[in-house]
């Protein structure tokens, strides 16, 4: 039928432009992803440390742990992103600069207990 | 000769570790002291209204399409006449509300209060890492730095020839403070981010004028072009239950 493939296309390109999400749906995804980031780069900091890195070994290792952080989530989600969150930035980039402080931190101690003294 | 520098096992079990161990403690205390100080204020009925009816108006606006034009134009009508409509601010009241904001003691005691359990905690560190701990070599970053960080990393120590990813206890306290943000959150629960997040709101929605958003949304809702996506829908139904019943 012509008229219902038109009408389902004109459907489809209006259906992307609306924002058909639930407000507070994804922001408790948000906070998921945050927590996961947060801890594993706390995790992530502590094995830095005791396997010894230093300087850009480090922080290639954080780099790691930030992108199977995201590989899990995208896992997690069952790979279709776009069902529960809005956009592919929010599974890969949010909280990927605020976990290098939490990082860095345990790297130092890990790193100072283990390997200084 | 950086690499020849052995650290006192003794500045571990005395300054890292119990510097960290407060760190945390006194976070965790700082939490609970501000729960406890934490006034509940009954909100304003006339901010809570204003705000469901921009909330309500937010949702016709993302959902315009998916209403029939009639409904469409009566729920716009309703919403921002000029009359009595809901998004219409009558001109004496726009100030008003502001004033009101502003001379309202309760709320500028309560930020007054965060603030407050914010810094007074972090002086007093500050204050006790520099009194006991300064003058020797703390911990080592492991990563490299470059000669410009040697005076805010290594302050109170005096020696050029140290490598500069040696670093003072007041270094260790400043990583610690950055650090522990997301530790915090982590074992304090969302409360905590949240309550962050909140101040931020509300620094940002002190000095907004409430009527403001209220005509911007009344604004955004007049310039909607409305074009109804589901036109066809029953037609479309038809055939699609037709089929079915071929079947």
């Amino acid at each position: 039928m012509a008229g219902g493939d038109a009408f389902e296309k004109k459907f489809n390109e209006v259906s992307n432009d609306i924002p058909i999400f639930n407000a507070e749906n994804i922001q408790n995804n948000m906070k998921i992803i945050y927590y996961s980031r947060t801890f594993l780069s706390i995790v992530g900091g502590v094995i830095a440390g005791i396997l010894g890195f230093t300087g850009f070994a480090g922080f290639v290792l954080y780099f790691l742990v930030m992108a199977v952080t995201s590989v899990g989530l995208i896992a997690k989600a069952k790979f279709s992103v776009q069902s529960y969150f809005d956009s592919w930035n929010r599974v890969i980039l949010d909280g990927f600069l605020g976990g290098l402080m939490s990082f860095v931190l345990f790297w130092t101690f890990a790193y100072d207990i283990v390997h200084i003294f | 000769m950086a690499e020849d520098l052995v650290l006192d096992t003794a500045i571990r079990d005395w300054v890292l570790i119990p510097l960290s161990v407060v760190m945390v403690l006194i976070g965790v205390l700082r939490y609970f002291v501000s729960k406890l100080m934490r006034s509940y204020q009954t909100p304003d009925p006339k901010i809570v209204k204003e705000g469901q009816v921009i909330l309500r108006a937010r949702n016709l606006k993302s959902a315009a399409n998916f209403i029939p034009p009639k409904s469409f134009r009566a729920r716009r009508i309703y919403l921002c006449n000029e009359e009595n409509g809901l998004l219409h601010v009558p001109k004496g009241q726009a100030q008003n509300a502001q004033a009101q904001m502003f001379s309202d003691p309760n709320m500028a005691m309560d930020m007054m209060k965060k603030n407050l359990s914010m810094i007074i905690p972090q002086t007093l560190t500050f204050a006790w890492v520099n009194f006991f701990f300064s003058g020797f070599v703390a911990a080592k970053i492991p990563f490299p730095l470059t000669q410009r960080f040697r005076s805010m990393l290594q302050n109170g120590i005096d020696l050029s020839t140290v490598d500069v990813s040696y670093v003072s206890s007041r270094s260790w306290y400043f990583l610690n403070l950055f650090g522990l943000r997301g530790l915090f959150s982590l074992i304090l629960g969302e409360e905590n981010a949240m309550d962050d997040t909140q101040r931020m709101m509300q620094m940002g929605g002190f000095g907004m004028d409430p009527t403001r958003s209220l005509g911007a949304e009344k604004d955004n809702l007049d310039i909607i072009q409305h074009d109804w996506v589901l036109s066809k829908f029953e037609q479309r139904a038809e055939a699609t239950l037709r089929k079915l019943v071929k079947q």
